[in-house]
């Protein structure tokens, strides 16, 4: 388990993209830390390696969730296609698997927390799809946008749009593991936070890559609303941030990015950016003071670790 | 005396249909809950049913008959006071107070911070759908209840599976359209086509979380096994429109089972989940499901016959769009029998220019249309049989009017 842990914390420094891989491990490794219910003897029945085969279910559906909705991300919108994006046969087709593969996911999904038989884990999970999508709305919002490039929100906006795309998911998810085993209403509260606060770093740490990466021959292309650009705006003001980013624009409106890197290095909102990961790592390392000592919850801890690490 | 008038009019279509009999339709393939339906002997006798008459069931005559001649004073039936004359009962009309707050019921289920977001998933919900599937669950619910108890009152829980169903079709019409690329539905322009594919399914996805939510919050894990098959129902039979068979037998039972999965799996499994909810005989509760899933599919067969009969103004959304689509309906299904050059053209989906008009005149030609209309009549009569077998109420009546209302519809 330990070995384990340690690739999975690997992979989540070095993967770049922004995906938090594995959910569903994280909602097993929760199950474990948190143990054998206290509600009920009966209850051991199902569990294998200290799991109850329900959250070992719980964990498959976190996993359909985020693939389906994966997948339907990457619909696009037949109006705006060019030309030279191909033939416009291709992309309907492409629409048309991509919509029906997440739909078949999701219905796998709904399925299966049918057979959980429990509703308040239905209802949970429920409302994080309805979170997820709320989400990646925002996110969508925001690409589309012509004139504007960034948006004019303050880091607590921010916080809440991304809680809903990166973190509801795995959150509610991890509450529902410790409602499977019928565990307190205060353990239930503590693996959300656990989930929301460590998904949380993580983004936050994904956001950091291209401003604390030592490498200066690759330029990383960077959202302009990643955490150290909107705390970067709330520092400087929206007038003097859009001014900067003009002035990276330059003539031909492609993006220096490395000048705007370099600006906003500059200022505040790097540094305030690590101590806000740092701030909601301590807040998911809390949150597992609750649970028992474990080799589960030393991977876990092990996972915020990772997600905290700069150097 | 009225039930032996009624013997008479049943003899009498029984000898004139008997000179004119079409054949028999394929009804052994009518398929159960994820069985493989048999084959079917297109024409041949695998036929569940006894050879009645096509025009009207046995049940029904005697209904009119008897209504026609019954009084007030009667205890036969608690629905004397209101069918006192020969007018019917008109299913929306009895539905109407239960459903009349529908729409806004369920737009609260939708309330998102996101302006942009509620104004898409409220779009479909303004009330001017045919509210045919939440109608169908309310007065089941009602049939369902005065049988066990006696009791008209719908229960609160009953309502919300009303709403979940709409809202389960909603979402699945919104992806429909992105997957058929389709720009109108309801005479209005499609959600894709405002707002653009990617947003569009996350309004379907949207909807089907807040109908997953509401779901749960009825607090019954057995009606969520139920409804939730449904889900699974509507994506496998979007899958099943995207194969095909090479075997005319083999594609009808294949046509009618993707129409059990797309269209009667929800009516058959709400009607069975308000059933579970008001009574527990597991035999109301069959009988529940039957109707659902017979006037489902006779529900379907007439919007295939109206894809070829009726023009787009009427319908809402553009015509011959199932052809255009590459699929091959009933009236297709049924045409091919009589024009076998159509079968090449089954075979690649109408793809090649021309394909769509000339399957389009061979159907007009044929007795596609009629056969098909002729089918969904008899899964309306087993509707039927099925429901008579409830206690008698208003309420079973207006689903028995509805069967009627299904084949006679003309959008």
């Amino acid at each position: 388990m330990c070995f384990f842990s340690f690739l999975f914390c690997r992979g989540f420094v070095y993967d770049s993209r922004n995906n938090l891989q594995m959910r569903g491990l994280v909602v097993l490794l929760i199950s474990k830390a948190a143990g054998p219910s206290t509600a009920e003897l009966s209850f051991q029945h199902n569990m294998v390696s200290g799991i109850y085969s329900s959250q070992r279910s719980l964990a498959e559906i976190t996993e359909l969730i985020h693939t389906a909705f994966l997948v339907h991300r990457g619909i696009v919108n037949i109006g705006e296609l060019k030309s030279c994006d191909g033939p416009l046969k291709d992309m309907q087709f492409g629409n048309k698997m991509a919509v029906l593969s997440g739909d078949f996911l999701l219905a796998n999904a709904c399925t299966s927390l049918a057979q959980l038989q429990n509703t308040k884990v239905v209802e949970l999970i429920s409302s994080a799809i309805g979170d997820l999508v709320q989400g990646i709305y925002y996110e969508n919002s925001k690409s589309s946008e012509e004139n504007c490039l960034t948006d004019d929100i303050g880091i607590s906006t921010w916080k809440e749009q991304v809680f809903l795309s990166h973190s509801a998911l795995l959150a509610k998810s991890c509450q529902a593991a410790m409602e499977l085993a019928k565990h307190s209403a205060e353990i239930q509260d503590m693996a959300f936070q656990y989930g929301k606060h460590m998904s949380m770093s993580h983004k936050l740490h994904s956001d950091l890559q291209p401003f604390v990466k030592e490498s200066s021959s690759d330029i990383m292309a960077f959202s302009l609303n990643c955490a150290p650009a909107v705390l970067h705006q709330e520092f400087l003001g929206r007038d003097a941030w859009i001014k900067q980013i003009r002035e990276a624009q330059g003539k031909g409106n492609i993006m220096d990015y490395k000048k705007l890197q370099e600006a906003i290095k500059a200022g505040k909102g790097v540094t305030s950016a690590i101590d806000l990961c740092r701030c909601h790592g301590n807040r998911a390392l809390a949150a597992l003071e609750s649970f028992p000592p474990s080799e589960a919850r030393a991977a876990l801890a092990n996972i915020v670790y990772a997600v905290t690490r700069f150097s | 005396m009225a039930l032996r008038w009624g013997w008479w009019w049943w003899r009498w279509r029984c000898g004139a249909s008997a000179r004119r009999a079409p054949p028999p339709p394929p009804l052994g393939s009518v398929p159960g809950p994820g069985s493989r339906p048999p084959p079917p002997a297109l024409g041949g006798a695998m036929c569940h049913f006894p050879q009645r008459s096509s025009v009207l069931s046995f049940p029904k005559i005697c209904n009119i008959f008897w209504r026609f001649h019954h009084t007030s004073t009667s205890q036969m039936c608690s629905c004397s006071k209101t069918v006192s004359d020969e007018k019917y009962q008109d299913p929306f009309q009895l539905g109407r107070k239960d459903l009349k707050n529908l729409y806004e019921d369920i737009k609260k289920e939708l309330l998102v911070s996101t302006a942009e977001l509620r104004e898409m998933c409220e779009y479909y919900f303004d009330g001017k759908g045919k509210a045919f599937r939440p109608m169908i669950v309310v007065l089941m619910a009602r049939a369902c209840n005065i049988h066990h108890s006696n009791s008209r009152e719908v229960q609160a829980s009953q309502r919300s599976v009303a709403i979940i169903a709409e809202m389960i079709h909603t979402a699945s019409l919104v992806h429909d359209d992105v997957i058929d690329d389709a720009n109108s539905r309801r005479g209005k322009m499609t959600v894709n086509q405002i707002w653009g594919e990617r947003k569009a399914v996350l309004a379907g996805d949207f909807i089907l979380s807040a109908a997953s939510l509401a779901l749960a919050r009825i607090g019954n894990t057995t009606i969520i096994s139920v409804l939730t098959q449904v889900i699974e129902d509507l994506v496998r039979g979007e899958f099943l429109q995207l194969g095909s068979k090479e075997n005319e037998n083999e594609r009808f039972a294949h046509y009618l089972e993707k129409t059990f999965k797309k269209t009667a799996s929800l009516i058959a499994n709400s009607c069975k989940a308000v059933s579970i909810l008001g009574c527990p005989d597991p035999k109301v509760h069959e009988i529940a499901y039957q109707y659902g899933k017979n006037v489902g599919i006779a529900f379907q067969l007439i919007d295939d016959v109206l894809d070829f009969t009726s023009c787009a103004d009427r319908l809402g959304k553009p015509a011959a769009a199932d052809l255009k689509l590459g699929l091959a309906t009933g009236p297709v299904l049924f045409a091919c029998r009589q024009f076998p050059e159509m079968n090449a053209m089954i075979m690649r989906r109408f793809s090649k220019p021309g394909d769509v008009e000339r399957a389009r005149k061979y159907v007009l030609q044929s007795d596609g249309v009629q056969q098909t209309t002729y089918l969904a009549q008899r899964y309306c009569h087993e509707a039927t049989r099925e429901i008579s077998k409830l206690r008698p109420s208003p309420e079973r009546e207006a689903l028995i009017q509805l069967t009627e209302m299904v084949l006679m519809r003309d959008k």
